[in-house]
């Protein structure tokens, strides 16, 4: 067969994630259990956070210039994007570094398809996505009850700046992990990564200025969760988002790049 | 079924295996015990390069089943791994069905497949089935004939019951036969199998081998097995390529190998009247009371010591025999072992 163009070869990368997917939730359903638990860890998550919300405006109006219902987007969106994380980008990730450690990897890579699509879309953990959900109803929430309507453009923005936040955090994290390919422990840093997301329930506007240049460029949670919420309570320029986007791709690129390293490593080339 | 058609390197035609001078050099670090020798390895670390394979060259024809033997750290599986395109070579050529196998181009994948008996690429929550179906989705294998290759698969595996349940309430020898099925909806042409049968019962064993043989016969397809197994090999392989300290040590018939390596033959015989002492015939191995002794001789002077029975005793019967294949690998690993101890 003549190498397919380009076209054949996407659509073919999307099959490849739509079967993928569906038995990640065929799996899943077979762990009905686990619902119940995850729906009780999320609700938990949830209204502690909104007590502590609750708690912060008790005593003041605004915090860094967000207001109470403001500050309900960047939430809904730490949810939501937390859900994202959890469902799909850690246990891929996760899988990834026990198969580099046990030297399944090798199977991956005697598949004829893209390795990095492969190790990136193997598992979907269904009842995490609830996160999502209940994400999004927090910020559908604090959507209503915010003073000012909000326009089509902005909710695209949002649209955009979320598809764009949840690329740079996989990006980030397959960069994480690619680690494994010279260091073979990095468990520890699926702790690490847990810890600092923490830091994105609040927008990244409010932490002292070093800390913030860490959270956009060094641990992305400002593009991951503060500009989405930016561009949904009108924040967000146009030249934001194109930021952002800007640097999504290079990220990407950035990881593709040391993808490709960390395998001619893996396979000795390199040596 | 064996008539050899294929089999043999001489039959004519590309080989689907073509192996020339290869070397794989790995670099380790190399550290004293001890936490001095520790510590000062991280301002400045000692490296040693270890040829794990240095200079190795066959070919396997198309559809023949050859046996990769040797002893654990000959150089076997980071052989199989640069054939396979998981390393890529120091030095030398490889081309599996014309292909370089390091530059892993899809087409090359799609036509051979590695089996490793100690690791396994099913998953473990889902049943055997759905594994199917993901990899009927990466090898991109039409509905039609994804059916028919699964349903022959399962039909002679015997695992038409197993495929449902999921794969980690499944027995090893069950499981390797869904792993060995996984492996195969493709139809690859060559396969890699790195000990597909270890720690496997005997009964698991012989199905596992037996559906080799078959798929073999049913679709030409060529086989490099290494195997810790002499039945493995026996039932398998006319051919054998034994490779020590990353080396080719023998390549030829099973039973040319025990010609060539193995100095000595077993000498039994039969005294009517018994009880007589032999042990100045040679080595005595056995020696049963209803006068049967088994003597171990260097194989140059076995006619003569034939001889010499012949005409001393009242000999019943007398036969020489070659030793089992599996005492003569296990001399010639335990040979080179004591030789190039380094």
């Amino acid at each position: 067969m003549a190498a397919p163009s380009r076209a054949p070869r996407d659509a073919q990368a999307l099959r490849l994630v739509a079967t993928f997917l569906r038995m990640g939730v065929q799996t899943e359903l077979q762990y009905r259990a686990n619902v119940v638990f995850s729906v009780l860890q999320s609700v938990v998550a949830v209204a502690t956070s909104l007590a502590v919300l609750g708690l912060v405006f008790s005593h003041t109006d605004a915090l860094g210039g967000w207001s109470g219902e403001e500050l309900l987007v960047v939430m809904g969106v730490y949810v939501l994007m937390g859900g994202v994380i959890r469902s799909v980008i850690q246990p891929n990730m996760q899988q990834l570094m026990e198969d580099v450690q046990q030297g399944t990897l090798d199977f991956v890579l005697t598949k004829p398809a893209d390795g990095q699509l492969l190790v990136s879309a193997r598992r979907f953990e269904l009842w995490q996505a609830i996160d999502v959900v209940l994400g999004a109803v927090l910020v559908a929430v604090a959507v209503v009850r915010l003073d000012r309507p909000v326009s089509v453009i902005e909710v695209l923005g949002f649209l955009t700046a979320l598809v764009l936040g949840a690329v740079t955090i996989y990006s980030f994290w397959l960069l994480l992990t690619i680690g494994a390919f010279w260091i073979v422990r990095v468990d520890s840093l699926v702790e690490l990564f847990d810890g600092m997301y923490q830091a994105g329930r609040w927008p990244v506007s409010v932490y002292p200025g070093w800390l913030r240049i860490g959270f956009t460029f060094l641990v992305p949670l400002a593009f991951a969760i503060t500009v989405p919420a930016e561009a949904l309570t009108g924040r967000a320029s146009g030249w934001l988002l194109l930021g952002a986007a800007a640097f999504t791709v290079a990220l990407s690129v950035l990881t593709r790049v040391l993808w490709r390293v960390g395998l001619r490593h893996y396979s000795g080339a390199s040596a | 079924m064996d008539d050899d058609g294929g089999n043999g390197p001489g039959s004519g035609g590309q080989p689907a295996i073509r192996v020339r001078e290869l070397r794989k050099t790995f670099r380790v670090a190399e550290r004293e015990a001890g936490l001095r020798a520790s510590v000062r390895s991280l301002i400045k670390r000692a490296h040693r390069d270890v040829d794990a394979v240095a200079g190795v060259s066959f070919d396997v024809a198309p559809g023949e089943v050859v046996g990769f033997l040797g002893a654990n750290g000959a150089g076997k599986t980071t052989t199989l791994k640069m054939l396979s395109g998981l390393l890529h070579p120091s030095s030398g050529e490889i081309a599996v069905l014309g292909h370089t196998p390091a530059r892993r181009e899809r087409e090359f994948l799609r036509r051979i497949t590695l089996v490793m008996g100690n690791r396994n690429q099913l998953q473990w929550d889902i049943p055997a089935l759905d594994s199917f179906e993901m990899n009927r989705a990466v090898y991109r294998i039409p509905e039609a004939e994804f059916r028919r290759n699964r349903d022959e698969l399962v039909e002679l595996l015997e695992i038409g019951d197993l495929v449902r349940k999921p794969v980690r309430n499944l027995s090893l020898g069950e499981r390797m036969k869904a792993e060995t099925a996984a492996a195969l909806l493709h139809r690859p042409q060559v396969l890699f199998l790195d000990e597909p049968t270890i720690g496997l019962d005997v009964t698991a064993q012989k199905r596992i081998r037996a559906f080799l043989a078959e798929y073999n016969r049913r679709t030409g397809a060529s086989i490099l097995l290494t195997s810790h197994y002499m039945a493995d090999v026996q039932a398998l392989c006319n051919r054998v390529v034994v490779i020590d300290a990353g080396q080719v040590l023998y390549d030829g018939g099973l039973r040319a190998l025990t010609t060539r390596f193995s100095a000595h033959q077993t000498i039994t015989v039969g005294l009517p009247e018994g009880g007589a002492d032999l042990s100045g015939y040679g080595e005595v191995l056995e020696s049963t009371p209803d006068g049967r002794t088994s003597l171990r001789v260097p194989k140059t002077q076995a006619g003569a010591v034939a001889a010499r029975l012949l005409a001393d005793h009242q000999v019943s019967d007398l036969t020489i025999e070659d030793p089992p294949i599996e005492d003569v690998i296990e001399q010639v690993f335990a040979d080179r072992s004591a030789v190039g101890a380094r």
